[in-house]
């Protein structure tokens, strides 16, 4: 079977050779093929020689569109700051929308109009005609409350909740909007699954998640699935008190950072939903040695059962020895889900 | 004569127009200052950390209660450095250079104040030159840094090396934290101290001064 069918089948619940594999990289990508990260963030063509190039060195199942949280507020004309050697960052100091006025006026910027969600697309695309027979193609959008933090400001956005709800809403529904129209445009490029990147959720309470950021990251969902697309939902940071409620979205893949032990999600979130992840990507990806890994992972495949893809907690640190990742890697390769 | 439990329970629930009307007339009723601060507003802030432990409050509850603290601190601060009251200890805290991730920081910020100290927020994208000069115009007893990224936690190294070519490594205390940081990475780079969390950093400030 190929890469592609095997995640495919793996997400309908069908035998699999060997479990999916499905890492995030990202400067780790980047400085794998020597290029200035920069470069990797401003053009499709850098990103896409380095996915593909270590999807092959290690034998990944997917490549994916993700190189920064920046690609979508950059295109709204937030002030974002550009760096050699990491990733795009956000300028809170001059968010686009300190003045919550501005909202009314903003416009849904089109994913094809020449920015950074156009270069998303070209590399997705491009994706499409190199390996798009063999591996899963992942696209990427930012969830509600980590796109809204982009452009209010993410201290700013914290105290909106208590201060002026109906802005906050207001806002998630703006960002669902220009989410599903880049997700639309994604799916049509080639991408078989959309990633949501929410970090901010893991910040706030179950109340402030379930009353406010879970209708909106629903919608996405919904509307994702709606689109043809697949969803996989990466919350970075502590979600152990949100587990319930991302269960409950719909997600074909949740991916879970390492303060967010396997077991309790599993426990929360029933036997079906497929778990990704999720050992700690630094103190055991890129600080331990390669019997850290296998024994983490391990580790990880016992507590999620068979619904489980083989990934880290997060990114794959920059700096990671190859040979913590070949660990990683092999126990895929070598192990039934 | 106002009811100064409303004070802790302003700020303990993040109003700020309450803490700032109760401290106003706290003030104008003739009571002491650093009253408010030492027996309401400091242990309101020791009970918003303890429920930030528990999981009864998350960041924006964190934020707003430190908003009504701040608030009911910018009317009491100045009455305090006119009599020459000094505080617990001075810190000079900011994300290291390269690294615009504030949230953490600002956390460690808001319970480090709440804790009695003075704090000198540096910001993001601090440069070791600016940790240098606080330590050296403003007298920060502490360093504190923050870095969210592994590629961004190498300017801690540079900057205390900056600290100990300036001269001035042996007047501070410096303390780091941040997602990627760890106990071994702060010995390694010779930070006096880390904490995985924001509530760890003001018992570890407090011990760097010798209060705890």
């Amino acid at each position: 079977m190929t890469r592609r069918e095997r995640v495919l089948a793996h997400l309908a619940g069908q035998p699999v050779d060997r479990l999916p594999l499905m890492p995030i990289t990202m400067m780790f990508a980047g400085s794998l093929i020597g290029a200035r990260y920069r470069d990797y963030c401003t053009d499709y063509r850098v990103l896409v020689e380095g996915q593909i190039r270590t999807a092959e060195a290690f034998g990944f199942d997917y490549v994916n569109t993700m190189s920064d949280p920046a690609r979508e507020a950059a295109d709204c004309g937030a002030a974002v700051e550009y760096f050699d050697h990491q990733p795009v960052a956000l300028v809170e100091g001059q968010s686009l929308l300190a003045d919550k006025a501005r909202l009314l006026s903003l416009k849904v910027p089109d994913p094809r109009g020449g920015g950074r969600m156009h270069n998303a697309l070209k590399a997705l695309e491009l994706y499409q005609q190199r390996v798009g027979k063999e591996m899963i193609i992942e696209g990427w959008v930012e969830g509600p409350i980590a796109e809204a933090a982009d452009l209010r400001g993410i201290n700013t956005l914290m105290m909106d909740f208590y201060d002026d709800p109906a802005f906050v809403r207001d806002l998630f529904a703006f960002v669902i909007e220009m989410e599903l129209r880049f997700a639309r445009e994604q799916i049509k490029a080639g991408a078989d699954i959309i990633g949501v990147g929410d970090a901010a959720a893991s910040l706030v309470g179950p109340g402030i998640y379930n009353e406010f950021v879970w209708p909106y990251e629903k919608q996405l969902v919904d509307g994702i699935h709606a689109l043809g697309g697949r969803v996989r939902l990466h919350i970075c940071g502590n979600t152990r008190q949100i587990l319930e409620g991302m269960s409950r979205l719909g997600c074909d893949i949740i991916d879970l950072d390492s303060l967010a032990p396997l077991t309790e999600a599993r426990q929360k979130m029933g036997p079906d939903p497929v778990l990704l992840g999720n050992l700690n990507p630094v103190t055991i990806l890129r600080n331990g040695n390669p019997d850290d890994v296998t024994r983490a992972i391990a580790e990880c495949h016992r507590q999620a059962g068979p619904r489980f893809i083989v990934g880290a907690g997060c990114e794959v640190p920059r700096d990671t020895p190859h040979e913590n990742l070949r660990a990683l890697c092999a126990y895929a390769h070598s192990h039934r889900p | 004569m106002p009811d100064l439990k409303q004070l802790y329970d302003a700020v303990v629930s993040g109003d700020a127009k309450t803490a700032q009307l109760i401290t106003k007339e706290a003030l104008a009723a003739g009571i002491d200052p650093l009253k408010l601060v030492n027996e309401h507003m400091v242990p309101a802030m020791d009970e918003v950390g303890r429920r930030f432990e528990a999981n009864e409050y998350f960041v924006p509850e964190l934020l707003i209660s430190a908003r009504a603290m701040k608030g009911a601190l910018e009317l009491i601060r100045p009455l305090l450095i006119a009599r020459g009251d000094k505080p617990v200890g001075r810190v000079a805290i900011g994300t290291v250079k390269g690294d615009l991730h504030d949230i953490g920081k600002n956390l460690v910020a808001s319970l480090l104040e709440g804790g009695g100290f003075e704090v000198l927020d540096l910001g993001v994208n601090v440069s070791p030159e600016k940790f240098i000069e606080a330590v050296n115009a403003k007298q920060a007893d502490i360093v504190a840094m923050s870095a969210l990224l592994t590629t961004t936690m190498p300017a801690m190294k540079t900057t205390i090396d900056a600290l100990t070519q300036a001269g001035v490594r042996g007047k501070v205390k410096v303390l780091i934290g941040g997602a990627p940081i760890t106990q071994k990475y702060a010995d390694e780079i010779g930070a006096d101290g880390y904490s995985e969390n924001a509530v760890g950093a003001v018992a570890l400030a407090k011990k760097a001064v010798g209060v705890a």
